[in-house]
């Protein structure tokens, strides 16, 4: 379970001239849910989903994940808790172009004890969920948007996190591929995952195994 | 212990971005290849010069009368050996040939080939002559140098020197001194000591200077003392002055060259440091996407680490062995003219093959370490920025 309390994050510009991307914010996401989070650009959503997934301190509040407030990790645990229970999803992909799908596939992992054999298990059963294993051996930069995204789906999926978040994961997807995409969601929900998903994109509303769908304006919650 | 995706990975990495790469390791290569060259050729002459000062006598003296060397009286010779401590004293025929056509000097040296302490400090420079063969007529053996010189003048069998009595003496070139030898040999012609005597102008009775062997070294200042004391227009010039000039001639122009190399090196690491600072997209990206999948500082830096290390110590490589073929396969042509340039002949040295430990390392931590650290500073700048801000 996810729960967020009193989360503040500002910007500061300088001592005068405050930007409150996150105010107050009070949200919390069983195991398993699916949550979408809407607004418009510069609402706040990604600023929640980089607290969320711990590549931003907030200015204030907790986010404790199965009990352990993660605000208060230290760079070498919320590193640990990226790789252990986290996939991110992120809109400008972050690949390496140049190299081949499972060779970006296998990142989050090379810094695990695990073997080799078990490594190309994992590699293998993520690339099968984002259907990307026919072009296991292709250059990403050879790549088309949606076969991109399936890719980094297959990153995120590959050490087996429980949550995954995902920031404007269909931003830079035709409508075909944004349907295949909502597919592979709806298919990590049945798998138990929990999908916390930051967009503006209608096509999320009438998404069936979306759980909540939570609007923000002006970092705070409608 | 790293796996092999992981290694599989940083050679990825390496190979995929290598464009990023070629610039620093050219630039490294060349600047590592100029140190060691200049750090193999000084400690080849340095070694060349002590091994053939090995054998010199403790003691050389030379009679001075208003500021110009004099001939030294041969009687002197039995005087000094009454000194205590003093074990040999032989008088040398040893001066300077003015080679008229081309306005140079070449030193003749007299040998006397039945006294086996002179030869003895010849023998490395002599031990191919066959002693009976050489003395049937007027022979001589020549450093390269004089030997270019003379065949530049065609004088491909003989040369006839002047002595100064104005007699033609025609003497043979009977063999060319050993390569390795030239750093001290390139302007030398050993002949027998009568017949430099006569062609030196040197009177029977006299020699051109006295050299002398105290083996104890705690009996040379008492010696030098006693020397002091004999007589008061004499020179006395210690083995150790003489290795102390050499050792000042050559550290000074080694000298040169490493602050040279010190500021070239300094300008590489800014350059270096600076480029790094404004990480590049490629850089800034990689180090995004590790730390968002969850590598920590740590694992980021020491894959830089790794990567540049690779990149580094290929170059060291590269250029420690082109500094190696530089200096002893071609002799160090450009370089070699500044470090020997000091003699009016020209030197054509083979610098003997030696590989010191010391050397390669000084290379070794004078470059690589200054070389990852300029890398790996702005590195870990932004390894400790937020993660969300790297993403940026």
């Amino acid at each position: 379970m996810i729960s967020i309390k009193h989360l503040y994050k500002k910007f500061s510009k300088n001592s005068d001239d405050n930007f409150h991307a996150i105010q107050d914010i009070n949200i919390n996401i069983d195991d398993g849910e699916c949550v979408v989070l809407k607004g418009i650009s510069g609402s706040g959503k990604s600023t929640l989903l980089s607290i969320i997934g711990a590549i931003m301190k907030p200015t204030s509040g907790a986010v404790e994940v199965k009990g352990e407030n993660i605000v208060s990790f230290s760079d070498f645990h919320a590193s640990e808790y990226r790789n252990k229970y986290l996939g991110f999803i992120t809109q400008s992909f972050h690949l390496f172009d140049e190299l081949s799908v499972e060779e970006n596939i296998s990142v989050p992992l090379i810094i695990t004890k695990l073997s080799n054999k078990e490594m190309d298990n994992k590699i293998q059963h993520a690339m099968d969920i984002a259907n990307i294993s026919h072009k296991a051996k292709q250059k990403v930069k050879t790549l088309s948007g949606g076969e991109k995204q399936r890719c980094v789906i297959a990153r995120a999926l590959v050490n087996d996190p429980q949550i995954l978040l995902c920031d404007e994961p269909t931003a830079n997807l035709d409508y075909d591929n944004s349907i295949k995409f909502m597919e592979i969601i709806c298919r990590l929900k049945k798998m138990n995952k929990t999908l916390i998903i930051a967009t503006h994109d209608p096509l999320f509303d009438k998404l069936k195994c979306v759980d909540k769908i939570l609007h923000i304006k002006e970092g705070s919650l409608e | 212990m790293p796996n092999s995706k992981y290694i599989n990975f940083l050679f990825l990495l390496l190979i995929t971005y290598r464009k990023k790469h070629i610039g620093i390791f050219i630039i490294s290569v060349i600047l590592i290849a100029l140190l060691s060259s200049v750090l193999f050729i000084s400690s080849a002459i340095r070694k060349d010069i002590y091994t053939t000062l090995e054998d010199q006598a403790d003691f050389t003296l030379q009679r001075y009368k208003a500021g110009k060397v004099l001939n030294t009286p041969e009687s002197w010779i039995d005087e000094f050996l009454q000194i205590d401590g003093v074990s040999k004293v032989t008088g040398r025929i040893y001066g300077m040939h003015f080679y008229e056509p081309s306005q140079t000097y070449f030193m003749i040296v007299g040998v006397d080939f039945f006294d086996n302490g002179v030869v003895k400090t010849l023998q490395t420079l002599l031990n191919k002559i066959d002693v009976e063969k050489f003395l049937s007529r007027d022979n001589m053996i020549i450093g390269s140098g004089v030997k270019k010189l003379f065949d530049d003048y065609q004088y491909k069998d003989n040369y006839n020197f002047r002595p100064p009595d104005r007699s033609i003496k025609k003497v043979y070139i009977y063999d060319i001194l050993p390569k390795e030898s030239n750093i001290v040999s390139s302007d030398m012609v050993i002949m027998d000591i009568d017949l430099a005597r006569e062609i030196l102008g040197v009177k029977e009775g006299y020699v051109t200077d006295i050299v002398l062997k105290v083996p104890n070294p705690k009996e040379r200042e008492m010696v030098r003392e006693k020397l002091t004391i004999s007589h008061f227009d004499m020179r006395i010039i210690e083995k150790k002055d003489i290795e102390k000039y050499y050792k000042n001639l050559f550290n000074y122009k080694g000298g040169v060259f490493l602050i040279l190399y010190t500021i070239s090196l300094i300008t590489f690491l800014l350059i270096l440091y600076q480029r790094y600072s404004m990480i590049s997209y490629i850089d800034s990206k990689e180090i995004a996407i590790l730390r968002c999948v969850g590598w920590k500082i740590n694992s980021v830096i020491w894959l830089k680490i790794i990567e540049n290390f690779i990149v580094a110590f290929s170059a060291y490589l590269t250029g420690v062995i082109m500094a190696y073929i530089y200096v002893f396969v071609f002799d160090a042509p450009l370089l070699k003219d500044i470090f020997l340039g000091y003699d009016n002949l020209s030197q054509d040295v083979s610098f003997s093959q030696q590989i010191d430990p010391q050397t390669l390392a000084i290379v070794f931590i004078v470059f690589i370490i200054p070389f990852i650290t300029a890398i790996i500073i702005p590195v870990w700048q932004k390894c400790i920025t937020e993660p969300s801000e790297v993403m940026r």
